[in-house]
């Protein structure tokens, strides 16, 4: 029995090696000898057949010199210039500090105390910077503005939850164009402005010139205090964030911008100023796995310089 | 026979001569892309916002691998195979199975799901099953082979396309209907089918 057995697994041990010693065929197409195989390939015109999803980034410099040469490609020019748009500012010059808690912390706090202070300096400047506006614009008056502000901020969330970018771009500047839509593709939002609740007011004027004395800008901030209602639902028709039945209070200092110095210059959106002491957000409804941290470069190795020979 | 020769000859002359007029190369110039890309404006579709009780809708994204060196025939088999399961369950079948197009729909599967995360708010990323897996025929390129007596013969080199879609939630319990139904599944249908004859001339 036992010597049966062993007999058998030598076998078993063996076929392998048969296997591969002895070509076994199936197809009685083809010639049994496999030196006709050579000749048989040689029936095919070769083709060189395209890699369609050819990994151009993973490619070593070499290797894509050799490609683009052998395709005849120049390699591309390289991009020096910076784009530039002079009709906006790419940011808020001297902006706006909001004092701590909207100006209704403890006097005796520290912050508070330096925070009047330079409230002061800079409601002088504020005022000079309205001079220069009028200079430009005669009937501009900071009370009146502020209700200008808040319908073209008004308009300009509204364009926003319509999907409407013609509208969007008439009341935002370019800087907050981009600002305005991020993470807003694909996304439904629903979002009502429900009543004011203090008299929006013209807290801060700043004007500058770029590039040329007689080209000025004209930032003003202004602070709303307003109740609002938001909804924000994904690709599916899921709430991701606020609410339909919940309305809101909302504290905001909005810079808007124009170009005096432009005829045809509007007040627009260009900022809003989020203070330190602003509360936190709500945190996302989904639950994420936390992205691996990005390894820290490898501070580079002092080699010392080798001098050619 | 005549006329792939004939095609492949003409392209040859064609580039000739474009290079006599044009000092760039034939492979710059600007030509409709074939791809496909309407199984991708799914991903673009924007449902209307859903009521406070209403069931959540599943998150779905759409997924394509184009121009696979691999032939649509043979793909369909391993894309048929792995519709109706979970992608984890998918992505371990694929890993045993011996062909070429199992690596191409594994990483395909992949890619969809880390799309589905991050693109596509979606919570847990186990959490998908494969709604839709089907090949498509891609580019054909023709080859020639010879034959006795100075014939031709034609050679094609296929590629396909793969499409995927993933869809939040649980696979259906029988996706492909292969369980028989118990006899008191039997007598509810017909007793269903029944209820549901139009008596003609009724009202």
């Amino acid at each position: 029995m036992a010597s049966s057995l062993l007999s058998k697994m030598g076998a078993l041990r063996l076929t392998p090696v048969a296997v591969y010693t002895q070509a076994s065929r199936t197809t009685t197409s083809k010639h049994w000898d496999p030196k006709f195989k050579k000749l048989r390939a040689k029936k095919f015109l070769k083709v060189d057949l395209p890699n369609f999803n050819e990994d151009f980034d993973t490619m070593s410099r070499e290797k894509l010199r050799q490609k683009m040469k052998e395709r005849g490609v120049l390699p591309p020019r390289p991009w020096m210039e910076r784009p530039f748009y002079i009709s906006a500012t790419g940011g808020v010059f001297e902006p706006y500090v909001p004092p701590e808690g909207d100006g209704k912390a403890s006097i005796v706090s520290a912050s508070r105390a330096k925070q009047t202070v330079e409230l002061l300096e800079k409601k002088s400047k504020s005022m000079m910077a309205i001079r220069k506006i009028k200079s430009f614009e005669e009937d501009f008056d900071s009370k009146q503005f502020a209700g200008i502000a808040q319908d073209i901020y008004i308009k300009a969330h509204e364009s926003l939850a319509n999907n409407d970018k013609r509208t969007l771009r008439l009341h935002v500047t370019e800087k907050a164009y981009p600002e305005f839509r991020h993470n807003a593709l694909h996304k439904t939002i629903h979002w009502k402005f429900l009543e004011s609740l203090e008299p929006p007011r013209v807290v801060h004027a700043r004007c500058t010139d770029v590039i040329s004395k007689e080209n000025i800008f004209g930032q003003v901030t202004v602070r709303f205090h307003t109740r609002q209602q938001l909804a924000v639902y994904d690709r599916f028709g899921r709430l991701i964030h606020g609410s339909e039945i919940l309305a809101k209070d909302v504290l905001e200092y909005v810079v808007f911008e124009k170009h005096l110095s432009n005829l045809y210059g509007t007040w627009r959106v260009h900022d809003k100023l989020i203070p330190d002491w602003m509360p936190p957000k709500d945190p996302s409804k989904l639950t994420r796995v936390q992205p691996e941290p990005e390894p820290e470069p490898e501070p580079a190795a002092d080699t010392p310089a080798i001098a050619d020979k | 026979m005549m006329n792939v020769f004939r095609d492949l000859c003409s392209t040859a002359c064609k580039n000739v001569n474009i290079n006599m007029f044009h000092t760039t190369p034939v492979s710059l110039a600007w030509s409709k892309s074939v791809l496909p890309k309407r199984f991708l404006e799914y991903n673009k579709k924007v449902f209307p916002p859903q009521a406070l009780g209403e069931e959540t809708r599943p998150a779905f994204v759409c997924h394509q691998l184009t121009n696979i060196k691999y032939s649509p025939e043979k793909l369909w088999y391993i894309a048929s195979l792995v519709r109706g399961m979970t992608v984890d369950e998918a992505v371990k079948q694929l890993s045993f199975v011996n062909k070429k197009g199992a690596t191409f729909i594994k990483q395909a599967i992949l890619e969809a799901q880390e799309m589905a995360v991050k693109q596509h708010n979606v919570e847990f990323r186990s959490n998908l099953w494969i709604a839709e897996s089907f090949a498509g025929k891609g580019t054909v390129l023709k080859g020639i082979r010879r034959h006795a007596r100075g014939r031709m013969g034609e050679v094609r080199y296929q590629y396909s396309h793969y499409f995927v879609r993933l869809e939040e939630g649980k696979p259906p319990k029988d996706y492909y209907k292969r369980e028989p139904l118990t006899p008191q599944q039997q007598l509810d249908k017909w007793l269903e089918q029944m209820r549901k004859r139009k008596i003609t001339n009724s009202y």
